[in-house]
């Protein structure tokens, strides 16, 4: 090696230096960008995994709705600590439905002669009392560990509180009138002049 | 030394008194403070309708979630995601849904009604799909939770939970609820008809047309919620 460098000229050599230089500033470089291009994370995954839906059941109902009543209630719960109180807030959203269940008609519900027609329609009431949408749940505050049997607690306080407000009488009212109007403007457009509607006491 | 000592010392009490009295006017300030209710407004909508629900569908989904924590990243133009060791938690939450496809009989009327004869046909507007409720077995979540991770919050839980929620209303086009609905519109108005001296053999109950995918997602409530 020695020899070959010998024998080269000096300008040469001033080439060949040259170029080694950029040769090594090139590859800094560019290990200097990849180093600063690099990233590092912590990072946990927040959505769910894939699972199937299965249908439990299908069933014929005949459920007339003539009131739905949306609400959201805010619940909450204390456990008392030796040093600090634990809290738990959530927000529950639900809609009771109020109408009648055409399962519940009575032989001869409907009557007619002529172009009149008389319509006994059953007691509107609640149409189930599986009402609250849990899953939409919101936790609005929240302190200490809690356990499922708390939630549990907690669904079933939201569940009195909605019944308590949106199962009045004067929604049960509001819905009969609705509904007597609905089955009214039903059967004048079947072709009856003369409708007489009435619910079960 | 002495001096220096003694002039600290004095600087801090002067400091001192003048913390403490400044706190006075903050605590007569916090006395006439109104209380403001920070809670959300709750709201209650009451909604007239005429609705007939002629299918219920009950759904069982275990919601589960795996959580791992893991170190990503990109090192010399090179992806890594490493998986770190005793970082695990896992959950699962057994849902029960409760779907209602109904009928909307607001907008019935004489249009709706088509006469040939001794002939009678209903003509409806098409179901829709409504999530009535949806319950979560509390008793049967099961959580595993690492040695270096804090246990689930309930924050975390509502947000699979509605997670799982929504997955159930993505699938809903897929479970043939609409064309049991139709099916079973004609079992509860037929009857009915034929109470007004119709023969269930003249009566038809017809609905407007085939749902293409777009138009049955539209049906579905709260598909975008």
């Amino acid at each position: 090696m020695k020899d070959i460098l010998k024998h080269i000229d000096w300008r040469w050599k001033a080439v060949l230096l040259a170029a080694a230089a950029i040769v090594v500033t090139l590859a800094a470089r560019c290990t200097m960008t990849s180093i600063s291009e690099s990233t590092v994370s912590i990072a946990v995954d927040e959505d769910i995994n894939i699972t199937p839906e299965q249908i439990e059941s299908i069933k014929a109902i005949g459920e007339w709705e003539f009131l739905s009543v949306a609400d959201e209630e805010l619940v909450d719960t204390t456990r008392r600590g030796i040093f600090t109180d634990d809290h738990l807030v959530r927000i529950y959203y639900g809609t009771v439905r109020l109408g009648i269940n055409m399962h519940q008609v009575k032989p001869g519900w409907i009557q007619t002669q002529g172009d009149s027609i008389s319509v006994t329609l059953p007691k509107v009431g609640l149409l189930s009392r599986d009402f609250i949408d849990e899953a939409r749940t919101k936790t609005f505050h929240e302190s200490g560990r809690w356990k499922p049997a708390d939630r549990e607690a907690l669904y079933w306080k939201a569940h009195r509180q909605m019944l308590k407000h949106c199962l009045t009488q004067e929604n049960l009212r509001n819905a009969g009138i609705n509904g007597e109007a609905q089955f009214r403007r039903m059967m004048k457009a079947l072709g009856f002049d003369h409708v007489s509607i009435s619910f079960e006491q | 030394m002495k001096k220096t000592l003694l002039f600290l010392t004095f600087a801090g009490l002067l400091l001192a008194s003048s913390s403490c009295g400044k706190r006075q006017p903050q605590d007569v300030q916090t006395v006439t403070t109104e209380a403001t209710d920070t809670l959300p407004q709750l709201v209650t909508q009451i909604q007239r309708c005429a609705k007939l629900y002629t299918t219920e569908v009950k759904i069982h989904k275990i919601v589960t979630h795996d959580d791992v924590v893991r170190l990503r990243g990109n090192m010399l133009s090179k992806n890594f995601d490493i998986p770190l060791p005793l970082g695990e938690r896992k959950v699962a939450i057994p849902m029960d849904a409760t779907l209602k496809a109904y009928i909307d009989f607001s907008e019935f009327s004489e249009q709706n009604i088509e006469r040939h004869g001794q002939r009678i046909v209903i003509l409806l507007p098409d179901p829709q799909v409504t999530l009535t409720s949806t319950r979560i077995n509390q008793k049967e979540v099961k959580e595993y939770v690492g040695l270096t991770r804090s246990h689930f919050t309930d924050k975390e839980l509502t947000s699979y939970e509605q997670q799982g929620r929504q997955a159930i209303l993505n699938n809903i086009g897929n479970m043939n609820i609409i064309e049991t609905a139709k099916e079973n519109a004609a079992r509860v108005l037929v009857p009915m008809i034929a109470q007004m001296g119709y023969r269930e053999e003249d009566i038809t109950i017809a609905f407007r047309k085939e749902l293409t995918i777009d138009e049955l997602k539209r049906k579905i409530e709260g598909l975008g919620r």
